[in-house]
């Protein structure tokens, strides 16, 4: 056996096998669309595929869907903000622990576990149908989350803080800069990154229920309505953009912040 | 046993973890059926990838390896040679006591259920450690989870037993009873060791022939018999005469000879 | 979802007296500030005493239990059904690159979809059966399983799989006694998140296509304008779901996690 064939050889089984796994990907990115063509194909109602990829360049085109597209994105922004300063707020308590961190700790799991149907209901009645509403529904369901995220980074920055700032004895300050800032952030990112795609599922509830703009409420209208098609287009520009921020915007922004840490973070993932 | 100077066999081995920085390169041996052979090599040359390649466990980028004229690796079937592992960390179930991790093994080499128990008891009594017998290894010294790790690849009673390291986490006296026990327990089996070492002298102790291997990635430096007749005694002069001219042998090999100053040679 | 972390990270820390201190400073806290919004809202937000007293009349009808038994039920049979059918596709992507390479866009699709489209979907192309409601949570839980599950078998010991190789244990035994007990933290984790989305879904499921059940009936109060009621049967559920995690979940949790310790 010859040595330096081999190593071409090892090359090509690895390629192969890439490319067995995007042709394997693309398979099951299929399985989706041949289940919709075989409904199109059994049902009335469900709309042929050609018919809705022929709606999409009007559809797109149309003046009419943005302003409901960025009064929604505008709204997943905004809430994940406040759930962020929220959740900082909170975990910083729940850290610092004492009775006041126990009481918060209270109120993060009796929030964790109430439906996003009840919230979006009671904010009806609080805010009749003003945008508060949905602002505050998306941010109280998603805080607590980030609030534990949170918590974790916390707790790990501080067990790196009494390894290494006890032996290099620096100074409070210091500590800040070098050690819990660095260390939370890719927390923060974690948080962010998990809490997006949630709070775009829950601003589309919230919509449904509690006011009458933005993509949720477009999307209930259709099926209200029964325009399949229009629904279909929706779900569509609904996972276009929550796929597409993510993966385009979210992860390589994270993945460029958080370079110089090398392999993935502990705990998370 | 047509193979029998050649029981093992690898041949221009290439072990790569990554596919591009090779652990062993072009390495060749042979060990015979029934051999006691020993591995010597600097810390990091590759002795723990050559296990694990004849182990099948990891697939070599080039080169074959057979053990009694059969291929190794993935697809290696129930009719190919059993293979006991001491492992160099203990790979032990913590989940599992520890006749619970001797029996699971035991069942899967295909022992009647009624000879499972008194086995486990044999090989325990061996290495000293009947006592732990319905203890979680997490709760266990590493010397006595190594003994344990022993214990289980002794006891499926294979042709082939492949030991990485096994008594380095053990006290000196512990370690050298062990020896002695593995010397008496392969004299009186036809088993195939292949034993992995940094101890020089436990090398010279146990072993009939010593591969000694190169830097990293390891290739075969040299092969040397070992002649003291059996039973050996570990303080045996003959063996620190021959402790003392490998050690000379070897430095220039292992980056060590005197134009190389302190830094490993490249 | 990060409720991973849910499992691991909430354990109220201190003694009794301390946890009992802390409820009650949250509890006065809260009924404080909601007495407060009650003020404020001039009657919009429901007062305590009139959700106590509608919380005595809830508990009093018989229905109300029906209504429970019936959305436990509901929880159950999904909450089943996604974590078996979510562990096992898990542990096979886990295992299996081929399997992982072709589910993974599914499960990426499968979580980017809101919970009201998979209901309305199915409600579209099944009917307003109760079986379409369950069908769409299945769908809407399994990839959150899936997720947390792939994830542990991902970080299993690679050691522990040469051992098994080496000793050539058979598959079953392998599952169970090397993969098994790894991820068996994982699946509790999956378990735990499943049965908390299943009650979070279940509610929408019920407002929007069941006529029992006890989302239902808190729909019911929402479109009658009782809010007072409306709080009153979430409330009371809450009471219900939190005694069967801790008669359930809790020893199952302490049994499988003994070793660790
Ligand atoms: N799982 C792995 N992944 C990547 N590289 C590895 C892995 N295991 C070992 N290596 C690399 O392969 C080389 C050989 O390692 P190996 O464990 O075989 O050395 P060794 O001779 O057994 O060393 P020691 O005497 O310290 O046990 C080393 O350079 C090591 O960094
Ligand atoms: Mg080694």
């Amino acid at each position: 056996m010859t040595r330096s064939p081999e190593t071409t050889q090892n090359l090509g089984a690895r390629l192969r096998a890439s490319w067995l796994d995007l042709a394997l990907g693309a398979l099951g990115a299929g399985l989706p669309v041949f289940l919709w063509w075989i409904g199109s194909h059994t049902t009335t109602f469900v709309p042929p595929i050609g018919e809705v990829i022929r709606a999409i360049p009007d559809f797109v085109t149309g003046e009419d869907i943005w302003p409901d597209v960025l009064v929604t994105i505008e709204r997943v922004a905004g809430s994940l903000a406040i759930a962020l300063i929220l959740g900082f707020a909170a975990a910083y308590v729940m850290h610092r622990g004492g009775l006041w961190g126990r009481v918060v700790d209270r109120y993060v799991g009796l929030m964790l576990g109430v439906p996003s149907t009840i919230a979006a209901l009671l904010a009806l009645y609080v805010f009749k149908r003003s945008e508060v509403g949905v602002y505050f529904v998306v941010s109280i369901i998603t805080f607590p989350f980030v609030a534990l995220t949170l918590l974790q980074g916390l707790r790990s920055a501080d067990r790196r803080l009494d390894e290494m700032g006890d032996v290099y004895r620096l100074s409070t300050p210091q500590r800040l800069r070098h050690v819990a800032v660095p260390h939370l952030v890719p927390y923060t990112f974690a948080a962010v990154r998990n809490e997006y795609a949630h709070a775009w599922k829950v601003v589309v509830l919230a919509e449904l229920f509690a006011v009458n703009s933005g993509m949720g409420a477009r999307f209930a209208r259709a099926f209200d309505r029964f325009r399949i098609v229009d629904a279909m287009l929706w779900l569509i520009i609904f996972m276009i953009i929550l796929l597409g921020t993510e993966y385009l915007l979210l992860l390589p922004s994270e993945r460029r912040v958080l370079r110089w840490r090398g392999s993935g973070m502990e705990g998370n993932r | 046993m047509t193979h029998s100077g050649e029981y093992i066999r690898v041949r221009d081995l290439d072990v790569s973890y990554d596919g591009i920085t090779p652990a062993v390169s072009a390495l060749s041996m042979d060990v015979a059926e029934g051999e006691f052979a020993a591995v010597l090599g600097p810390s990091g040359c590759g002795k723990s990838t050559l296990l694990h390649a004849i182990s099948g466990v990891v697939q070599p980028q080039s080169g074959t390896i057979e053990i009694a004229g059969l291929p190794v690796g993935a697809g290696r079937g129930d009719d190919s040679v059993p293979i006991g592992y001491v492992f160099q960390e203990h790979r032990l179930l913590p989940w599992r006591t520890v006749a619970q991790n001797i029996a699971i093994v035991l069942r899967a080499a295909g022992v009647a259920d009624d000879d499972v128990d008194p086995r486990i008891d044999h090989y325990l009594e061996m290495l000293h450690i009947s006592k732990f017998r319905n203890t979680w290894p997490l709760r266990l010294s590493g010397g006595q989870r190594q003994r344990v790790s022993i214990a289980r690849a002794l006891a499926i009673q294979p042709a082939v037993v492949l030991m990485d390291e096994p008594f380095s986490t053990l006290d000196e006296v512990t370690a050298r009873v062990m020896r002695q026990q593995l010397a008496d327990l392969w004299q009186r089996s036809n088993q195939t060791i292949v034993f992995v070492t940094h101890s020089i002298r436990e090398a010279l102790f146990l072993a009939g022939r010593i591969f000694i291997l190169t830097q990293g990635p390891a290739r075969l430096f040299d092969t040397i018999e070992v002649s003291v007749p059996r039973p050996r005694r570990y303080e045996d002069p003959r063996l620190t005469e021959l402790e003392a001219q490998i050690v000379e042998h070897v430095m220039d090999e292992w980056g060590y000879g005197a134009n190389s100053g302190e830094e490993p040679r490249e | 979802m990060t409720t991973e972390q849910v499992v691991s990270l909430r354990q109220i820390t201190g003694g009794r007296l301390q946890r009992f201190q802390a409820f009650t400073v949250a509890s006065l806290l809260a009924l404080a500030v909601w007495q407060l919004a009650t003020l404020i809202s001039d009657g919009w937000v429901p007062s305590l005493w009139r959700i106590m007293e509608a919380l005595g009349e809830d508990a009093s009808t018989a229905s109300i239990y029906t209504d429970m038994w019936i959305t436990l039920r509901r929880i159950f049979v999904t909450f089943a059904a996604a974590t078996s059918i979510g562990i096992g596709l898990g542990v096979a992507m886990g295992l299996n690159r081929r399997v992982m390479a072709f589910f993974r866009p599914i499960v990426v699709m499968g979580l980017a979809v809101p919970d009201v489209v998979y209901i309305i979907v199915a409600i579209l192309v099944l009917g307003t059966e109760e079986s379409s409601g369950l069908i769409a949570m299945v769908l809407a839980l399994i990839p959150f399983v899936v997720n947390i599950v792939v994830g542990g078998v991902g970080a299993r010991d690679p050691g522990l799989d040469e051992m098994s190789a080496v000793y050539r244990l058979r598959r079953l035994r392998y599952l169970v006694d090397v993969v098994g007990w790894q991820v068996s933290p994982s699946l509790i984790v999956a378990t735990r998140t499943c049965f908390a989305f299943a009650w979070k879904l279940i509610v929408l499921v019920e407002a929007l296509s069941q006529p029992r059940g006890i989302g239902a009936q808190i729909y019911y109060s929402f479109r009658l304008l009782r809010p007072d009621h409306m709080i009153a049967r979430a409330l009371l559920f809450i009471v219900v779901l939190r005694l069967v995690e801790a008669i359930i979940f809790a020893p199952v949790e302490k049994r499988f996690l003994g070793w660790m310790r």
